[in-house]
């Protein structure tokens, strides 16, 4: 899953971050909203968490600019003003959550996870292939009621690919959202990444390579 | 009692007054009339006409004519008759006049006592309606106005003054609601980050002395950040309230002491103190000197310089700051001095509070100092408070 951090204080931007990736999230940080749309151009994010008073472009101009666009990216907007017509005037923008600060980490993880699943349309929080189980909000694997030791990064391809639902998913796909914007583009992580993911899942085999095309989970 | 039944009341008690003169003259003017001289003639046919001295008699056009009958010797006899009977007419005519001028006389007090509540309804209809409105606005809708139509009158302005005062109070309660928001945002955020520290570093599986001791000292730092703030917010809102007393400020040391206690290094500081004092607090002075100083060093350009001058000019004791800095368009002058607002329109602590000039304001505004703050033409900042001199 791969999260934007917008948001003008670079401490708690850089703090939240650190947070969200030990969580498996793939993290960019944006610190004003012309970065923020720079960034969001790809469409490559699963949710943006958007600070609402933003230097350059108000974060508000950027929600309807996302909205506008016609994007993929979930927006939690996270603010300071908690009024209730706050809340409303956040919503009514297009934003699709809205978490006042100070928030607690938990609940701003578990918020971002119930965004990220909304765009698997009818997707429950445990994806299913055969006999191995993955609780994306416990963050916990099991194949055969055996829990898997997981790595953050293994977790998230294993997601990606599981989400999927057995059609494949171009190494490219994993790469734009499985990992950061800082990650070497030729998709050496994401092999390795799978074939740990392979020694750790144990046999039979689940995820198949498709020639030129990436992963799937094997039915 | 309202003031539409108090003027209806006027307006009647007038008219009735003025009416009851009016018949009053013409009754009186009737009455002498009638008792005036009679001048009686017999006409061949055995008539005899009795005529006041204008040949009227009453409102009758025509003189008065008695039957009588005839003859020399009746003559003067037949005139008394005729005059007696003029008398008892006369009286009568007198007296329905009375009557019946006391009757129109009531039917009309009734009459302009209504209109005069009509009319005072009328008049005072622009006043309901500044009450009406005035009811409804409240802060939640002060961009509300009363837009009175109609001729330019007292109650037009009054409606107009109204409007002038629901603006002011619209744009002070915005610089409010502003500022509240500012400060909720600059208060909050640091709070979430001492928060999410803490919840991080305890929900750190691979946790040791060494991550636990890096969380607390950016806890340290944060907790100092907001105390810095805390502490401008509170001298901010002290100076708002205005002095307590006046107490002799020497601008000129205050502005050596505050050059010299200044924080810079590859920054060219120079001074030109000449003898400026004032009245009012020394310490929010000092203040104020320190955050324009402060302001001149942190905004400024490698090599660049701080130039402060004090001196006194036709009764004002003036400070003046200039420093060489980043260009500044004019429009955004008056943005730095409000609260929270800072040049990049970032929040980045680095570059401080953004409180530093809305602090020198509210201090000047204590002291009755005047601000005139110009953007140079090679970027920097020229800052000059002109305070009364003592």
């Amino acid at each position: 899953m791969r999260v934007l951090v917008v948001e003008d204080h670079k401490e708690l931007a850089a703090t939240i971050a650190v947070g969200l990736r030990r969580e498996g999230m793939a993290v960019d940080i944006a610190f004003d909203g012309e970065d923020a749309l720079r960034h969001a151009a790809g469409d490559s994010y699963d949710v943006i968490l958007l600070d609402r008073d933003l230097p350059k472009i108000h974060g508000d101009d950027v929600c309807r600019a996302l909205v506008a666009r016609g994007t993929r990216s979930r927006v939690l907007m996270l603010t300071a003003a908690d009024a209730i017509e706050d809340r409303v005037d956040g919503l009514g923008l297009g934003a699709d959550d809205y978490l006042p600060k100070p928030f607690a980490f938990a609940e701003l993880v578990a918020r971002i996870r119930a965004l990220a699943r909304r765009n698997q349309a009818g997707r429950g929080p445990v994806l299913a292939r055969g006999d191995l189980r993955l609780d994306t909000v416990q963050r916990v694997a099991t194949r055969a009621g055996r829990r898997l030791e997981l790595s953050s990064k293994e977790l998230a391809v294993l997601e990606l690919l599981l989400g999927a639902g057995g059609a494949p998913v171009p190494t490219r796909e994993l790469l734009a959202r499985g990992w950061d914007e800082y990650v070497d583009p030729d998709g050496k992580v994401v092999k390795v990444t799978i074939s740990r993911l392979r020694r750790k899942l144990g046999d039979p085999p689940l995820i198949e390579t498709v020639p030129h095309n990436g992963y799937r989970i094997s039915t | 009692m309202t003031i539409r039944l108090r003027l209806t009341l006027i307006y009647g008690g007038l008219f009735l007054c003025s009416a009851a003169a009016l018949l009053a003259i013409t009754y009186v003017l009737v009455h002498h009339q009638y008792t005036g001289a009679f001048f009686i003639s017999s006409s061949r046919r055995g008539l005899v006409t009795v005529t006041d001295a204008k040949g009227l008699l009453g409102v009758s056009p025509s003189p008065k004519q008695f039957p009588v009958p005839i003859g020399p010797k009746t003559l003067v006899t037949n005139g008394k008759l005729a005059i007696a009977a003029a008398q008892g007419q006369s009286d009568a005519a007198l007296h329905k006049l009375f009557v019946d001028s006391a009757f129109a006389l009531a039917v009309m007090a009734v009459l302009s006592l209504w209109l005069g509540w009509v009319i005072a309804g009328r008049a005072l209809r622009p006043l309901r309606t500044i009450t009406e409105t005035a009811r409804q606005i409240s802060a939640s809708n002060l961009h509300r106005r009363l837009d009175l139509a109609g001729p330019d009158d007292e109650l037009r302005q009054l409606g107009n003054t109204v409007d002038g005062l629901l603006a002011r109070l619209e744009t002070s309660f915005e610089a409010q609601r502003q500022f509240v928001a500012n400060a909720s945002h600059e208060l909050r955020t640091p709070l979430t980050l001492e928060r999410t520290l803490l919840e991080l570093a305890l929900s750190d599986p691979n946790a040791s002395i060494e991550s636990y001791r890096h969380t607390c000292e950016q806890l340290l730092a944060v907790g100092e950040q907001q105390e810095r703030l805390i502490e401008a917010l509170l001298t901010l809102s002290r100076s708002q309230r205005g002095l307590d007393g006046h107490q002799p400020c020497d601008l000129a040391s205050i502005a050596s002491a505050a050059a010299a206690a200044a924080d810079y290094d590859v920054l060219a500081v120079h001074t030109t103190i000449q003898p400026a004092s004032t009245t009012g607090n020394p310490r929010l002075v000092e203040r104020l000197v320190a955050n324009l100083v402060g302001n001149a060093i942190q905004h400024n350009v490698e090599h660049g310089t701080v130039n402060l001058t004090t001196e006194t000019r036709e009764g004002r004791a003036i400070l003046t700051i200039t420093n060489t800095g980043p260009m500044i368009p004019p429009v955004e002058l008056d943005r730095l001095f409000q609260p929270f607002q800072r040049l990049d329109g970032s929040r980045t602590t680095s570059h401080g509070l953004g409180l530093g000039l809305s602090i020198v304001r509210a201090i000047a505004d204590a002291h009755h100092a005047t601000i005139t703050t110009d953007a140079l033409a090679d970027g920097g900042l020229r800052v000059q408070v002109s305070f009364p001199a003592a």
